[in-house]
């Protein structure tokens, strides 16, 4: 039975999708293009509770907390892109390399995986923030390079599956190059699984980069940043000043649900099949 | 415990008292205690603790123990006095042969009176007899002798207290000392108040670390690495009974302690200026005066490479800063109090040089909020605002430099942004960046830094503005600052034979330096600290606290009493 309304389940999985997209391209690009002295420092307006003048009330320099915010998740989310290309251009070539070559390429890819996902993630951000001399380099460097692991397992997952499908063998014996092989029969079959995960990566990516920066081996305190919005906030929660710990980690928390809804949703609307696995 | 005590004794007299009459007498004679210690004639003192003390050993029952409080940097070091441990002069386990007063002046402590020789070269010093440390070993001219040599031996562990100068010490008898030293050194005195005494037949370099065995009036109990330090009477102490049996200083986050204060669980809290507009029941905020002022270095050469003495390449000098105009304009034209104010809630007094409260400390105050002088000065040196973006310019270059907070100290964040907000209104863009002291360290000749000093000794003026330390040592001088004239008033202070000479030429040194700025003083911070009310913290013989982050409240602390 076919569901012809224009309701049906498609159609507002899309528009979800859609309606995310747009609010997190919105705080994006506001928070990109805002003008510096709207959330800098205004004493008069010290430690303001919530109002329709100061949505997320202000903190103890006078600064309007919504506007921080603002800011704070728009560069949260140029780290989490920055971070999710470099970790899904090292999963892409790690996980196709160690799939078509397989042998010493592939135990050595495994072993790489192992060795990272083995550690705490959180203690090897610190380890390479530090190493990278803590700052927004430290932090982008950090958050870049620990997120391959997991989509090179995917990558490499599917590469396998393909690589003993007769088209595949075919092309090989008719004497096609590895690369073309892997451009034309292995990318395009990849792409969705990896464009899902990538989506899916973002939320890592800005949980890790706000925890980092909230224990003090991030962002710098001068830089708006969710993370350094909280580590403040702490100083003030004991005092009752709620709005500087509770908006802040609730825009956050939005954030990241909204990409793992996306995430979620693109990967039942490209692979239908995966409800029946 | 008091009132049933004041109570027994005074029911003895009167026969019929009521317990509220008991209490207010008890709290008369703590008053008295005070106030006669704060005359620093200590064997008055002495002999009204020992009644005080009677009379609580007769209705004591219970055991009176407070937990305080006071920062983290209690346990940042060994409490090793050889290794440096509480040098700026707050003892409570260890104690030096002099320590300093309310003015900052010197009186005795292990030492009754001292001599200073013609020529300033040979320092004697009659040692307090029937002294004993907490270990029993009774304390002679042969345990200072041994703590001298020993922290010769080992100068390279202790920063704090420099004996390079030191000669020889040696014993003259059990209760005599004399020290020589190789040349006329006038602050001698404030090194041997920074160095406390060990007993010379239980020294052990590693257990002393964290059990010092010494001679004042509390002995530490217990040592729990980052976690809490109980401290407990000695009962051995020369100097009669505290009132405290027992002290839990613990080591905790800021916004912890300040919850648990909340909840009543701690005595006194040390807390930042976020904090001092809160109320706790119960609990009295106190705001204690320091010798601590905080300064942002203003580096006076311009960019270029220097070398050192060892032949270390370093990258020095700021363009902007290194024009005296600029750093003149700053000093006479941002608004120290309104920067106060905005950073600290209105905690801490407006400073443009070291604090009156230290008697070789420049006095040699101007007023500031000279806005219409400062902008005159910036445009006669050619800093004119010609592009409109409210920041000067001359020629290409941009009034605009960084200034660094280092360290995790919210405080001197929120000073750096407060001065940045308020130089705005001359013209001159500050760029705060708040950076581990790792890298502030690594930038300290190029880039201003909030710094932080306070501390008895005038050897201060020599590190920051004599030139031959620019370069030779983390934190010195580190403005490139070079003047004959200034060097030679130091030197002229160094070999002073007596105080008043010393003093006149540490001022000397102070009023030429100054008069380029190097240093851009802002605040002279006040330490704030939340204490219960039935705590009395003898407010009258607290020091000026020096650098330490909170930790100085307990530089009296045989003198608190708890009602």
């Amino acid at each position: 039975m076919r569901n012809t309304s224009l309701w049906n389940r498609r159609t507002r999985l899309t528009l979800l999708i859609v309606l995310a997209a747009t609010y997190l391209l919105a705080v994006f690009f506001w928070g990109l293009f805002i003008d510096p002295s709207e959330y800098g420092v205004h004493y008069e307006n010290k430690l303001l509770a919530p109002s329709g003048q100061h949505l997320f009330g202000t903190d103890a320099m006078g600064r309007d907390m919504f506007k921080r915010c603002i800011k704070g998740l728009s560069n949260s989310l140029v780290i989490g892109l920055l971070a999710s290309l470099v970790s899904s251009v090292v999963a892409l070539i790690m996980g196709i390399a160690s799939a078509v070559f397989g042998g010493f390429v592939d135990r050595f890819v495994n072993l790489c995986v192992d060795l990272c996902m083995g550690l705490p993630h959180l203690v090897l951000l610190i380890l390479i923030s530090c190493m990278a001399g803590r700052g927004t380099v430290g932090v982008t460097v950090a958050v870049a390079l620990t997120h391959w692991p997991s989509l090179t397992r995917i990558v490499r997952q599917e590469v396998l599956q393909l690589r003993n499908t007769q088209y595949v063998l075919a092309s090989r014996k008719m004497g096609k190059s590895y690369l073309t092989i892997a451009l034309t029969h292995m990318v395009p079959h990849v792409l969705p699984a990896y464009l899902i995960g990538l989506i899916l990566l973002f939320p890592h990516a800005i949980m890790h980069e706000a925890s980092v920066t909230f224990l003090g081996f991030g962002l710098p305190k001068e830089m708006p940043a969710i993370g350094v919005i909280l580590a403040e906030s702490m100083n003030h929660i004991t005092t009752g000043k709620w709005w500087m710990a509770l908006f802040p980690g609730l825009m956050l928390l939005l954030a990241v649900v909204l990409f793992d809804l996306i995430g979620e949703t693109l990967k039942k609307l490209w692979n239908p099949n995966s409800g029946n696995e | 415990m008091k009132k049933k005590s004041i109570s027994l004794v005074l029911g003895a007299s009167l026969v019929l008292s009521l317990a509220g009459c008991g209490q207010e007498v008890a709290t008369d004679n703590n008053v008295t205690a005070a106030e006669q210690e704060a005359t620093t004639d200590n064997n008055a003192t002495a002999v009204e603790k020992e009644t005080v003390s009677a009379s609580e050993e007769a209705g004591d029952d219970s055991s009176e123990s407070i937990n305080v409080y006071i920062g983290g940097s209690i346990f940042d070091s060994s409490m090793d006095p050889v290794k440096g441990f509480m040098s700026y002069g707050y003892p409570f386990v260890n104690e030096a042969l002099i320590q300093a007063d309310t003015t900052s002046e010197y009186v005795a402590d292990l030492a009754t009176d001292w001599e200073v020789s013609e020529d300033a070269l040979t320092y004697t010093f009659n040692l307090r007899e029937g002294v004993t440390f907490s270990d029993g070993t009774p304390f002679t001219a042969e345990d200072v002798v041994f703590t001298y040599e020993e922290v010769q031996k080992n100068q390279a562990n202790n920063e704090n207290v420099d004996l390079t100068k030191l000669k020889s010490v040696e014993a003259d008898g059990d209760y005599k000392v004399v020290f020589t030293l190789n040349e006329c050194y006038s602050p001698f005195l404030d090194t041997v108040a920074m160095l406390q005494i060990v007993p010379s037949d239980s020294y052990n370099s590693e257990t002393f670390d964290t059990a010092p065995i010494g001679t004042g009036a509390y002995k530490v109990a217990q040592y729990d690495t980052n976690q809490q330090i109980i401290l407990q009477i000695n009962d051995s102490y020369w100097g009669g009974t505290p009132d405290i049996e027992q002290v839990n200083i613990i080591s905790m986050d800021q916004d912890t302690a300040y919850s648990n204060a909340v909840s009543g669980q701690l005595d006194v809290v040390m807390v930042g200026s976020t904090y001092i507009n809160e109320t706790i029941d119960s609990m009295t905020l106190h705001k204690l005066e320091t010798m601590d002022v905080r300064n942002v270095s203003l580096p006076t050469l311009t960019e270029q490479v220097m070398k050192d003495s060892q032949g270390n390449e370093y990258n020095v000098g700021n363009n902007v800063t290194s024009d005296i105009a600029v750093r003149k304009a700053l000093s006479i034209g941002i608004n120290r109090q309104e920067i106060i104010d905005n950073a600290f809630n209105g905690e801490g007094k407006p400073a443009v040089n070291f604090t009156d409260n230290l008697p070789w400390a420049s006095t040699d105050d101007y007023e500031d909020n000279q806005v219409d002088e400062a902008k005159k000065i910036l445009e006669d040196a050619g800093w004119i605002d010609s592009d409109g973006d409210g920041i000067r310019e001359k020629g290409d270059l941009k009034c605009s430099f960084d200034l660094i907070a280092p360290g995790n100290d919210e405080d001197r964040y929120k000073l750096a942004t407060a001065l940045a907000e308020n130089a705005k209104n001359l013209g001159i863009e500050i760029n705060v960046r708040n950076e581990s002291w790792d890298v502030a360290v690594v930038e300290e000749n190029t880039t201003p830094i909030v710094w932080g000093w306070g501390q008895f000794s005038p050897t201060v003026i020599y590190s920051t503005y004599d030139s031959e330390m620019f370069l030779e040592a983390q934190y010195a001088n580190v403005t490139g600052y070079t003047n004959a004239d200034c060097d030679a008033a130091i030197e002229k202070a160094f070999a002073a034979s007596n105080q008043a000479d010393a003093n006149a030429a540490w001022k000397e040194a102070q009023a030429i330096g100054d008069s380029e700025y190097p240093y851009l003083y802002l605040v002279n911070i006040e330490h704030s600290y939340f204490v219960k009310d039935n705590l009395d913290i003898s407010e009258s013989t607290q020091i000026p606290h020096p650098h330490g982050h909170g930790s100085p409240i307990i530089c009296n602390l045989k003198d608190w009493v708890l009602n």
